[in-house]
């Protein structure tokens, strides 16, 4: 099997996002950029397929940092490492890069795509889905365990509710992967020196194929604290506001 | 303008978020215009009780399976987008939506917006409210017709229910298009709720990724435990194995309504906050105060949530009349 994973580097959404002057977009210039947290879960998948049953697995990275993220996909166990280029300080729209990761899918003679079910900037539609249709590949997302079955895979994806949907489908094929089988690994130091010997191939956007979504006119970010009240940042004050809060609600009672 | 309105269904059911999305193209129709919802699952005879605000249901019946692989959906949506040439289709920010949306957008070239909150008409086109960045930015866009989006469940209210005039229900056979799926479903796994049902919880301490690690957890849970409350998690801390998934809190775990519901270093991603915005009282403790789990929570704090724990437990054990 020829896996073919997808490592997006997205803005650290816990730190704080300023937006850019012309309003369109987010000043990414103090961002911290860091790999899409679904697609550290597709990179793991596609790992643990690799020790299940002997794949070959190649890393797409876009982004910034996307070479530190090979060399950490290396050490985990990636066999070639591509950095795509992208245009600097543009966002990663999963509609904008479908049609050259089905193009390399195809170079690399994958049959199977891994990516993360979403990214936080995948607002004009998630990337499994549009490869799965360039390709006219079967696609399934939200994936919670992937295993090999015969010549093709075992999937389980989570619907909500705890609900859990399994269903067999033959190679090739794309998946977004929500949580990987197993926790994604640490990597050692060791490893990671090891593997930044790894030559990092690099590949270049092509045209989408799609006329442009939207055209997104502004940005805003959404009203703070609604009609919330604000009880501070001392820990002894909120402790004994919340205490009255509880009672206030008769819940201070078990 | 012609809409479709996606609709699901499990088993004999259909899923709440369906009225919204035909209320969602309801709150955008004019005169003349129309809208269609598209239903395709085993209760289609529901579907026909229930979506009386569409002016017309097109049913595809899959008596046989209770679910249906989205491939299969989106194969029979686009044989009735192709029958009926609309100018929007609305699918649900759902397991199976995510699938659907973007399959539907690729194969038609046309334009999609994911994660949908507002949708007002402006001429030939569309002013859409869309979420970004784990909902701490939200983006004004215009979208040209026909277009796709995939509408964020809880954006919209519920559309009454109500039967469907007979004539206007078109039904046909689902099962050719599930049985030619290269995708089959095999099982369905849905959980025993003996142990832990958090959506009938009427206290709830929620930790998030804030927590930081599995022992913190404790921490956490004897608070619960003195609250009287059942502890949760978000889904990264689920995933890191740190809770069962039955106590997992929002789109891919439990939604929940409960009296009090703590959240402890939860962001409020939207969909978390989709599974516990309804709380009676949302409590909120983390230390950015962007973070968008306090645009729903009544009160916030941004404090560290550990000394919060350790003082608020002291004085709810001190507190006289326990």
């Amino acid at each position: 099997m020829n896996i073919l994973v997808v490592l997006r580097m997205i803005p650290d959404s816990a730190g704080e996002l300023q937006l850019a002057e012309d309003g369109r977009g987010i000043d990414r210039e103090w961002l911290d950029f860091q790999l899409n947290d679904f697609d550290d879960h597709a990179l793991e998948e596609a790992i643990l397929l690799k020790e299940g049953s002997g794949a070959t697995v190649t890393a797409v990275a876009i982004g910034e940092g996307a070479n530190r993220v090979l060399q950490m996909a290396a050490a985990r166990g990636a066999d070639e490492v591509i950095a795509l280029q992208t245009e600097d300080d543009a966002m990663i729209s999963s509609r904008t890069i479908a049609a050259t990761i089905a193009a390399t899918a195809r170079a690399k003679s994958a049959d199977l795509v891994l990516c993360g079910v979403q990214s936080t900037e995948d607002v004009f539609g998630q990337l499994a889905p549009y490869v799965g249709a360039l390709l006219d590949w079967p696609h399934v997302s939200g994936t919670n365990r992937v295993l090999p079955d015969g010549a093709g895979l075992r999937v389980t994806q989570e619907r909500g509710a705890g609900v859990a949907v399994t269903y067999e489908m033959a190679l090739p094929a794309v998946l977004g992967v929500q949580t990987a089988s197993k926790a994604p690994r640490y990597v050692s130091g060791s490893k990671l020196r090891e593997a930044s010997k790894t030559p990092i191939g690099r590949a270049t956007l092509e045209p989408s194929g799609f006329e442009r979504s939207a055209e997104i006119r502004e940005l805003r970010l959404p009203t703070q604290g609604g009609s919330g009240e604000d009880l501070g940042n001392d820990a002894e004050n909120v402790a004994d506001r919340l205490v009255a809060i509880l009672a206030a609600n008769g819940l201070a009672r078990k | 303008m012609k809409m479709i309105a996606c609709t699901e269904g499990r088993s004999d059911r259909v899923e709440a978020f369906s009225l919204e999305m035909i209320n969602a193209a309801r709150s955008i129709a004019a005169a003349g215009d129309e809208v269609v919802a598209f239903f395709a699952g085993q209760a289609a005879k529901a579907a026909a009780s229930s979506f009386g605000a569409a002016d017309r249901l097109i049913a595809a019946d899959a008596a046989g399976s209770d679910l249906i692989p989205a491939e299969a959906y989106a194969r029979l949506l686009r044989d009735t987008i192709a029958a009926e040439q609309p100018d929007l289709v609305l699918v649900p920010y759902s397991a199976n939506g995510l699938d659907v949306a973007a399959d539907i957008a690729a194969r038609t070239g046309w334009p999609l917006l994911s994660y949908v909150n507002e949708i007002k008409r402006d001429g030939e086109s569309l002013n859409v409210v869309a979420q970004m960045y784990g909902g701490k930015v939200l983006a004004e866009c215009v979208v040209k017709l026909p277009a796709v989006l995939m509408v964020n469940p809880g954006a919209f209210e519920e559309a009454m229910p109500g039967p469907v005039d007979a004539a206007k229900v078109q039904q046909f056979d689902a099962m050719p298009a599930i049985e030619s799926s290269r995708v089959k479903m095999v099982a369905i796994d849905v959980p025993d709720y003996a142990d832990v049902d958090l959506t009938t919880a009427e206290r709830i301490v929620c930790v998030g990724r804030g927590i930081g690690d599995e022992a913190s957890i404790d921490i956490a849970r004897d608070l619960a435990t003195i609250l009287g409350a059942e502890i949760a998690g978000s889904r990264p801390v689920v995933d890191n194995g740190w809770l069962p998934k039955l106590r997992q809190v929002g789109k891919s775990g439990q939604k929940v309504k409960p009296k009090l519901y703590l959240a402890l270093g939860v962001s409020g991603a939207p969909e978390h906050l989709e599974g516990m915005s309804h709380a009676d009282l949302i409590i909120a403790v983390n230390t950015d105060p962007k973070a968008p789990i306090f645009n729903v929570a009544h009160y916030g704090a941004t404090c560290d949530l550990f000394d919060l724990v350790a003082s608020l437990s002291d004085r709810l054990q001190a507190s006289p009349g326990r």
